[in-house]
């Protein structure tokens, strides 16, 4: 799966480590790719940097000094009702803290020494869901704006029949079919299957059945 | 073939039965020999009375009677014929003289006349036995002779009656011829007594030769029981004196086998303990070399949680290379920077490694070192597990101290010590010490060790130091590290160490559950053990 690393670059991190030497040059590579990181080396650091500024996603050794860096975690849900996803860091012997770790719903578990490939891989795993709802709620947006200034007939026949359409993106329906749900003339009906048709996106495949072509959509857009 | 049977009957007897029945022989034996002793002297004495009243006293009787006759009768009859004294004064002597011989005739027939009856009924018995009683004594002999003395008695006295009649009648010729026949009368009752004394003279001698007789027999008797009695005396003691040897023997026999079997006991234990002794000391060298393996493993955990850090540290470097590298990102500075980085952290890794390197050194050399110097050490390598249980460690050297002997061995006993303070604080929340203060106490080196972790339970106070005795879990524990750490004090630096819980103030604080440990070694100039 190809990720796009870029999107971290729209992301706040901070990093909790105490030892510092890699804290200095975790935080070099992740200064390439996210927006800002805040590297800290207690948690009292960290609650500071969470109170003056947005932090997307906390990175936190389970082992800080003098302290557990689940017990901070958990003080952050329960007591401060502040929820910020978090992967905890953590070398492979203190497995003893994964149940609690599981507890707290931490969104994930890297283990020392860290990959940087795999941090990475984590990281936008977990903020992935975060840009794709910010991107839906875009498209919803440009959809809806389409909409209401075009012809709204359209609109609601290319909803349906992507609504209808089976897991290998085929549909089954007739011009009857679709004329019994919307109130369309059936003139308008082969006018809007034959353009779709000429660009490729949907094609009738047998009777009563098309086929929604995805890549023939990418391809009009470029 | 009858005697052999006996013999063998006999020697089936069991010894105690033996022996009783020939104590009993003895007994019959020694009573036989008293009473016939007994009877022999009584009879003997009885013979003798006898003799002397029967036959002595009747011859001295008859003596009397014939001295009467003789002078008493005789010789005044004799003086009246001769006219040397009157009529009547011969009356009055020979009335006297009468009268004697009566009484001395008539008690003479009484006791020779009565019947010897009172002789001892086994003298007696031995007489008809023994000896054919030769008739030597006639009685009728006796009892004629008897009758004639009677007669001649009674005639005598008859006659010096007619005597005295003559007198009276004043015819004197006829009795002083009457008084020359009284004389030839006397004359004959004089040979008559002699031959009843004769009589009685035989009579006695034959009666001393059977008492001889008797005699004879008793103590021939006598000395067949003493010689049978001396015989069974023999006999007994032979079989007591072969009893003792048979059973000597026996028990000889019986000694040598269990000597040979307690020997070859012996040479069995003997290989057993040379065994056994292999077997600990095989066993020992096994624990030395668990104990060495389990502060391996610590020290190997010890290494690693030293070094990964680091080591987190130069991956991270070493991917932050290819990512920048893939960004484009890469530039000599931070090129610079990084290596630098990387060889300050893997110099550090070095070190770490060196330490512990020389920890398990196999330094079988003496050498010369301030014992301060092996605590921080010690205290060093420990750093990584003290601080990870958050245990503060306070070192109170009151001297510095040097002494001659392993450094590593010594270094392994204060770990393992720290390490066990270390497992006794863990289940502490907080405020978790150890104490260790150096000091000089009586040219002994002692090091006390304090741990505010709970003590020792008193249960495991005693045990603490044996071998395979741990109270942790199975896991944790190999129950080795104080034993060697006792083994390592006492036979290699001839020192001692000693546990006990004490009440004690760490840093101002009174802590009531302590476990000190103290370790008390000589201090050795250089060489000079």
């Amino acid at each position: 799966m190809n990720r796009n690393l870029n999107i971290l670059n729209q992301f706040n991190i901070l990093y909790i480590e105490d030892d510092k030497s890699l804290l200095k040059h975790t935080k070099d590579i992740l200064d390439d790719f996210a927006k800002e990181v805040y590297a800290v080396n207690t948690s009292l650091e960290a609650l500071e940097i969470i109170n003056y500024y947005t932090v997307d996603i906390i990175i936190c050794d389970i082992l800080l000094e003098n302290e557990n860096g689940i017990d901070f975690l958990k003080d952050l849900q329960e007591n401060k009702k502040i929820f910020i996803p978090s992967i905890l860091a953590t070398a492979h012997t203190d497995t003893k803290y994964l149940l609690e770790a599981i507890k707290l719903k931490i969104d994930h578990y890297i283990v020392k020494p860290i990959n940087v490939k795999e941090l990475l891989n984590t990281l936008h795993d977990i903020l992935l869901p975060q840009i794709q709802e910010k991107e839906l709620r875009k498209n919803i947006n440009v959809i809806k704006t389409i909409s209401a200034i075009t012809d709204s007939k359209q609109v609601e026949i290319i909803k349906y029949m992507i609504a209808n359409l089976d897991d290998k993106n085929q549909l089954f329906t007739s011009y009857s079919e679709i004329m019994e749900k919307i109130s369309v003339s059936k003139p308008t009906l082969i006018k809007l299957f034959k353009d779709l048709s000429a660009k490729n996106i949907l094609n009738k495949t047998a009777h009563k059945t098309y086929f929604f072509d995805e890549e023939a959509l990418n391809s009009l857009e470029r | 073939m009858q005697i052999n049977k006996l013999f063998n009957f006999y020697e089936k007897i069991p010894f105690s039965y033996k022996t009783s029945f020939l104590i009993f022989v003895i007994a019959g034996g020694m009573f036989t020999i008293i009473l016939l002793s007994q009877i022999s002297m009584y009879a003997l004495k009885n013979d003798f009375d006898f003799l002397f009243e029967k036959r002595t006293k009747p011859i001295i009787k008859l003596e009397i009677i014939k001295d009467t006759f003789a002078i008493n009768i005789y010789d005044t009859l004799y003086d009246v014929q001769h006219k040397n004294i009157t009529i009547a004064q011969s009356r009055d002597v020979i009335v006297l003289g009468q009268q004697l011989i009566n009484k001395n005739w008539l008690s003479y027939k009484k006791t020779s006349l009565i019947k010897s009856e009172d002789s001892f009924f086994i003298t007696e018995l031995i007489k008809k036995l023994a000896l054919n009683t030769r008739a030597t004594h006639n009685e009728k002999l006796q009892h004629n002779i008897i009758k004639n003395i009677d007669r001649k008695i009674v005639l005598i006295n008859q006659k010096i009656n007619t005597i005295y009649i003559l007198f009276s009648q004043k015819n004197k010729d006829e009795a002083i011829l009457l008084i020359d026949k009284i004389n030839f009368d006397i004359n004959s009752i004089n040979i008559y007594l002699t031959n009843l004394t004769n009589y009685d003279l035989n009579l006695a001698i034959d009666e001393k030769i059977q008492t001889q007789e008797v005699f004879n027999i008793l103590s021939n008797i006598l000395n067949i029981s003493i010689f049978l009695v001396f015989l069974f005396c023999i006999l007994l003691s032979i079989i007591i004196i072969n009893n003792f040897r048979i059973s000597h023997y026996i028990l000889e026999a019986a000694i040598e086998d269990k000597t040979k079997e307690l020997l070859k006991l012996n040479d069995t234990l003997a290989n057993k303990v040379k065994t056994e002794v292999l077997n600990s000391r095989k066993k020992d060298i096994i624990m030395f070399q668990q104990a060495k393996l389990a502060s391996l493993g610590e020290m190997i955990s010890n290494i690693a949680h030293q070094w990964r850090q680091p080591l987190s540290s130069i991956l991270m470097i070493v991917q932050s290379f290819q990512v920048k590298m893939s960004l484009g990102k890469l530039t000599q500075e931070y090129m610079d920077e990084k290596v630098n980085d990387a060889i300050l952290l893997s110099q550090n890794m070095s070190n770490t490694l060196e330490d512990f390197q020389n920890y398990f050194k196999p330094n079988k050399e003496k050498s010369l070192f301030q014992i301060s110097d092996c605590i921080n050490h010690s205290l060093s390598l420990a750093k990584y597990i003290l601080d990870q249980e958050k245990i503060v460690v306070s070192l109170i050297i009151k001297e510095e101290l040097s002494t001659y002997g392993f450094y590593n061995e010594l270094s392994h006993v204060l770990l393992n010590m720290i390490s066990n303070s270390k497992d006794a604080l863990k289940n502490k929340s907080n405020n978790k010490l150890i104490k260790i203060v150096l000091k000089c106490q009586n040219n002994f080196i002692v090091i006390k060790i304090y741990d505010n972790g709970g003590g020792i339970k008193q249960e495991a106070l005693p045990h603490i130091f044996d071998p395979y005795y741990t109270t942790k879990y199975k896991s944790a524990g190999t129950g080795i590290g104080l034993y060697m750490s006792k083994q390592i004090i006492e036979k290699h630096m001839n020192g001692n160490i000693k546990c006990k819980n004490v009440y004690y103030n760490i840093n101002k604080t009174i802590f009531e559950d302590c476990a000190l440990f103290i370790i008390a070694i000589p201090i050795v100039k250089a060489k000079d053990e």
